[in-house]
């Protein structure tokens, strides 16, 4: 096993230095809590790291009119703490189930996503909000919505050289209910087996309008759209979304691993369909 | 916290002092084995076998050899075969001589094929590389069901193994003791209930991992110094695997990073003992976790089947209870294990006339069984307390009720303590402390038992249940653990206190001191603790078998007795007057009739420089009289997420029984820190293993084991008793609190949603699983 003589660290003094030593084939750095596991375990072995955590137009959280502009290397406690987080429920609940105080402290939302894991905690959020990624490269700059911008298990739209500027995520319209639960064996540190998120738009107990999005039961994050289609114009209550459990299943293509067998990640994605119902309370 | 009652007064048992070796410890001083620097150590390193099961055809190291900085390679070719156990107990060992140092076979992925000393850890490594092995394949045996089977490969047929119960046959290890009829018992019984539990392969995750540094002295003594709990036995054994005599080795335990009972085993120090002789050079080898959970040593995954038989009124009669314990590839406690499945089990309900206690140890092609914290009676349990659950709704009685009517009681005895012993006969012996309606009735109100029990509370999808089980354990081994402490008074008044007893972090370096201090009337910074180091401390077993408190406990207090008694003979010369007439207290010798006083300080002056000079000291021993029990009841509270399967644990009240406990907050660390031990077996932990036999979670990445954001609320009570043979009034707490959190939570389980998890752990997966094929 590999456990030694990890890459050198190479420190740009701004984002265009650090977008021409990636250009070179640095590695990008943020909070290291995915890569350097990846770096130990001896599975990527990049000529150097380009250390972005503390370039200071990485690490911005703005607040605009429309959205929350986060930058790459924004730590998840540092979002947490924001007023972005405040304004943004679901955002939230997603970041505060990572992993434990420690890795929050140093892990990145930027790094999280190009981390392209389907068990990405903080990828739910993206995805029900639509984020958009803009990214920075030799070529010049670019934005993409973040289901272009994952393609699959660690696979992303990065070209050579591109690094991950910043994220931005829109206000939804009017004032939807969020909800984010994760499924593992124990609560903190803990790689999700199934994970569902959702924003819900009520009216008198019955749901207008709803996104969801399943975390760890496919190659990537998946928005069942059909399901969330289906949910429009019933009441929140278990009775009646049991019928969509099967559904919500239907839209998962699991994996079998030392966590949890393929079976029962497509039974418990569906049934937190029914947790949700439970969950939030139609009233308040 | 800790229940108060009407206590002796005393100066400082009882009282949460500081730890003697604190302040080094917080501030992080060079403490533990690897801290140390020996100057041109070499690193040692272990190449483990991929295969299960496999003959070496031939074994090529000259390409190895060739690597600059490798100083040396040994293996089966070049290194003589004694067989041997690892296991670190008393004598005659009870475990069979299975092992050798390198063997031609290997038995298990893991298994020891070579091992290499170089300057540096890439050197190492890379030789480790490129040693050429040529195996031949034998089929695995990767179940105790496939190594009973008729025709299974024979793991152990090396023709020098000795102490194997029947090797043909894979077991290593067999007992069957009968009390009455039990078959007739149980057909007679009015009701009966039975439950089948089973433990996976589970490993000790100490954060320290097995780690030794061997150097030689001026004199060309070999010098181990090691991450043990048994210093004693590790010289005992590495001068057997060796060939050295004793007086040639020194084994010395700095402190230690837990241990748990996998370092109640001898398994680096004889390969760095051997790099070192071999190469004339100090030698340090340090495992990784991955080593750690392969090759170190695990718990007994064990299938335990328990049938009761009671009256109507709810009174045991009968209590049959048969173990089928895997060893893995070698049998290193796989006796004694086993017999204490029964042991430090059956005993707790000795209402029940009729009992049999039965089973098997089995070797397979896995990884190496050993003790853990529990040792065996953590498996009795989960299928004895679960039985018991059950048994108490077929007899429509409340689970408390059917315990407090057949637990054993003060004044009591079961014909187990003398049928069952260390792989022999044990001892009868009377239970003369026993708490335990007390921890039952306390432990019962913490947790609401009669407002929260059978009420099935529902939230949402999740459901709400309260569990019980009670435990006990014993304090060391009857007749065969041996302690000794030697004290010395320094010419200030102040004390060496010398003891083979080994602190692996447990504390016990503490509590013995406080035990001399009290005997000495003297605070505990007067006494200076020296402790594991086989050139200057007197012997002692070691830390296992919940044994230091009270065997270790005694031969100090002995000790201390002795010079006592020689302190107030001087005091007495100085103060002409009689020495029954004088206290020794807070430092100083008073006399009741003439209140005349000599402080310490003046006695020991006095002995070493001014009159009838001589050195004020004594060594004491003591040999376990008795194995007095702990005792303690479980109570939590769970919340199972129907649609997920996921359990929670609300709360956790553990309630025990520890005799007087010597310092009362490392007594409660001890019960908090074994029960959240024991909830990582409920519902986290399991060793998983490919088709072929390799460990596929052998990181924390992967087994997961509780973090501290995961512990409920645990609360840990201590209800007094006075054990009369205790040091005073001592009992055991290392181990019973591992025993309750399995059938607890349980027979919660089953108090919530009606489903009963019997094996271990109980992941979302089972618990759904089990939910759905319930409601069909």
């Amino acid at each position: 096993m590999h456990t030694t003589g990890l890459a050198e660290i190479v420190r740009p003094r701004d984002l265009a230095e650090a977008v021409r030593l990636a250009a070179e084939g640095g590695e990008p750095l943020a909070g290291g809590t995915d890569l350097f596991v990846r770096l130990r375990k001896g599975v990527e072995r990049p000529p150097f790291l380009v250390y972005i955590g503390d370039l200071p137009e990485l690490r911005r959280i703005s607040v605009g009119e429309s959205k929350v502009e986060i930058g790459a290397a924004a730590t998840h406690a540092e979002i947490l703490a924001s007023p972005a987080a405040a304004r943004l429920p679901i955002l939230r609940l997603a970041l505060e189930a990572i992993a434990s105080p420690a890795i929050r402290a140093m892990g990145t939302l930027g790094g999280n996503l190009a981390n392209a894991s389907p068990a990405g905690d903080g990828l739910i959020p993206l995805y029900l909000l639509g984020a958009r990624v803009n990214l920075v490269g030799p070529d010049g700059e670019r934005a993409l919505a973040v289901e272009e911008f994952v393609l699959g298990p660690g696979k992303t739209a990065l070209r050579p050289g591109e690094v991950i500027r910043s994220l931005d995520l829109p206000f939804p319209e009017g004032a939807p209910r969020a909800y984010f639960r994760k499924v593992g064996r124990r609560r903190a540190l803990i790689i999700a087996i199934a994970s569902l998120g959702a924003l819900l738009w009520l009216r008198d107990g019955t749901i207008e309008r709803a996104r969801l999005a399943l975390g760890s039961v496919a190659p990537t994050v998946v928005r069942p759209r059909e399901v969330e289609q289906a949910l429009v114009g019933r009441p929140l209550a278990p009775d009646a979304l049991a019928d969509l459990v099967e559904a919500l299943s239907a839209a998962t293509r699991p994996i079998s691993d030392l966590r949890a067998s393929a079976g029962y990640r497509r039974t418990v994605a569906g049934r937190l369909l029914l947790d949700l119902a439970c969950t939030i309370s139609p009233g308040g | 916290m800790a229940v108060s009652v009407a206590a002796k007064a005393r100066d400082v048992v009882g009282q949460n002092v500081h730890k003697v070796d604190g302040p080094a410890l917080v501030c992080g001083k060079p403490l533990f084995t690897l801290d140390m620097d020996v100057p041109g150590a070499l690193v040692g390193k272990i190449l483990h076998s991929p295969h299960a099961h496999a003959m070496i055809e031939a074994i090529d190291t000259s390409a190895a050899e060739a690597i600059p900085g490798v100083a040396c390679i040994l293996h089966f070719g070049n290194v003589p075969r004694i067989p041997h156990t690892t296991a670190g107990q008393g004598w005659p060992e009870p475990s069979p001589y299975d092992t050798v140092l390198f063997d031609r076979k290997v038995r298990y992925v893991g298994d020891r094929v070579a091992a290499v000393a170089a300057t540096s850890e890439e050197a190492a490594d890379e030789a480790l590389r490129k040693i050429r092995v040529e195996y031949k394949v034998l089929p695995a045996v990767l179940s105790v069901d496939e190594a009973l089977a008729p025709g299974a490969p024979v793991i152990h047929d090396e023709p020098d193994a000795e102490g194997i119960y029947d090797a043909q046959r894979n077991i290593a290890a067999a007992v069957d003791i009968p009390v009455g009829d039990v078959d007739r018992a149980l057909a007679e019984s009015p009701v009966t209930a039975e439950a089948t539990c089973e433990i996976p392969y589970l490993q000790h995750t100490p954060i320290e991992p097995h780690c030794v540094i061997a150097y030689f002295d001026e004199d060309g003594r070999l010098v181990i110094r090691t991450s043990t709990q048994v210093p004693f036995h590790v010289r005992r054994i590495v001068a057997r695997v060796l060939a050295l005599p004793m007086s040639r080795i020194r084994v010395v335990k700095p402190r230690i990073g837990g241990g748990f009972g996998a370092k109640q085993e001898i398994i680096l120090e004889p390969v760095a003992g051997a790099l070192a002789l071999r190469t004339g050079r100090p030698v340090r080898i340090a495992y990784t976790r991955e080593e750690e959970f392969v090759a170190s040593r695990t718990r007994h995954p064990m299938r335990v089947t328990v049938k009761l038989g009671a009256g109507r009124d709810g009174t045991l009669r009968a209590i049959d209870m048969e173990a089928l314990s895997n060893t893995g590839a070698y049998g290193t406690h796989s006796l004694t294990v086993l017999s204490n499945v029964g042991s430090k089990t059956l005993p707790l309900y000795n209402k029940a006339r009729h009992l049999r206690f039965h089973g098997k140890a089995v070797y397979t092609n896995l990884p190496v069984a050993g003790a853990y914290r529990g040792y065996g009676a953590t498996q009795g349990y989960f299928a004895l307390e679960v039985a018991m659950d059950i048994l108490a709704e077929k007899l429509g009685l409340d689970p408390l009720e059917l315990r407090q009517r057949n637990h054993i009681r003060v004044g009591e005895t079961s014909p187990i303590f003398e049928k069952i012993g260390e792989g022999r006969e044990g001892k009868a012996q009377i239970v003369r402390s026993c708490a335990l309606p007390e921890c039952l009735r306390i432990g019962a109100e913490r947790i609401g038992w009669k407002r929260n029990r059978g009420r099935r509370r529902r939230e949402g999808p999740w459901a709400y249940g309260v569990g019980m089980a009670c435990a006990m354990q014993g304090s060391g081994i009857t007749g065969i653990d041996m302690g000794a402490a030697t004290i010395v008074m320094n010419e200030d008044g102040s004390f060496r206190l010398l003891v083979g007893a080994t602190d692996l972090g447990t504390g016990s370096d503490t509590v013995l001191a406080q035990i001399a201090a009290e005997a000495l009337g003297v605070s505990v910074d007067k006494v200076l603790v020296y402790s594991s180091d086989t050139d200057f401390t007197p012997f002692d077993v070691g830390a296992y078998a919940s044994s230091t408190t009270y065997v270790s406990g005694l031969a100090v207090l002995k000790a201390a007795e002795d010079v006592r008694r020689q302190i107030l003979d001087v005091a007495a010369a100085a103060l002409e007057e009689a020495p029954e007439d004088l206290e020794l207290s807070q430092g100083a010798v008073r006399s009741v009739r003439s209140g005349r006083a000599v402080t310490l300080a003046d006695v020991g002056h006095r002995a070493t420089y001014v009159v009838d000079q001589h050195q004020i000291a004594a060594t004491a021993s003591c040999v376990a009289p008795e194995s007095p029990p702990p005792f303690a009841a479980f109570f939590c509270e769970v919340a199972v997420d129907t649609e997920t399967g996921l359990v929670r644990v609300e709360r956790f009240v553990a309630v025990a029984d520890c005799g007087v406990a010597i310092h009362p907050k490392q007594a409660e660390g001890q019960l908090e820190g074994a029960v959240v031990q024991g909830i990582g077996h409920a519902l986290y932990e399991e060793m998983l293993f490919s088709g072929r036999g390799r460990c596929v979670n052998p990181s924390f990445f992967d087994y997961k084991i509780p973090s501290a954001l995961d512990v409920p609320e645990v609360e840990a009570i201590l209800v007094p008793s006075e054990e009369p043979t205790g040091p005073f009034g001592a009992k055991s707490i290392a181990e019973v609190g591992i025993n309750g959190p399995l059938p607890a939570i349980s027979n919660a389980i089953y108090d919530a949603v009606g489903i009963r998890l019997t094996r271990a752990p109980f992941t979302p997966e089972r618990v759904l699983s089990a939910l759905r094929s319930r409601t069909g």
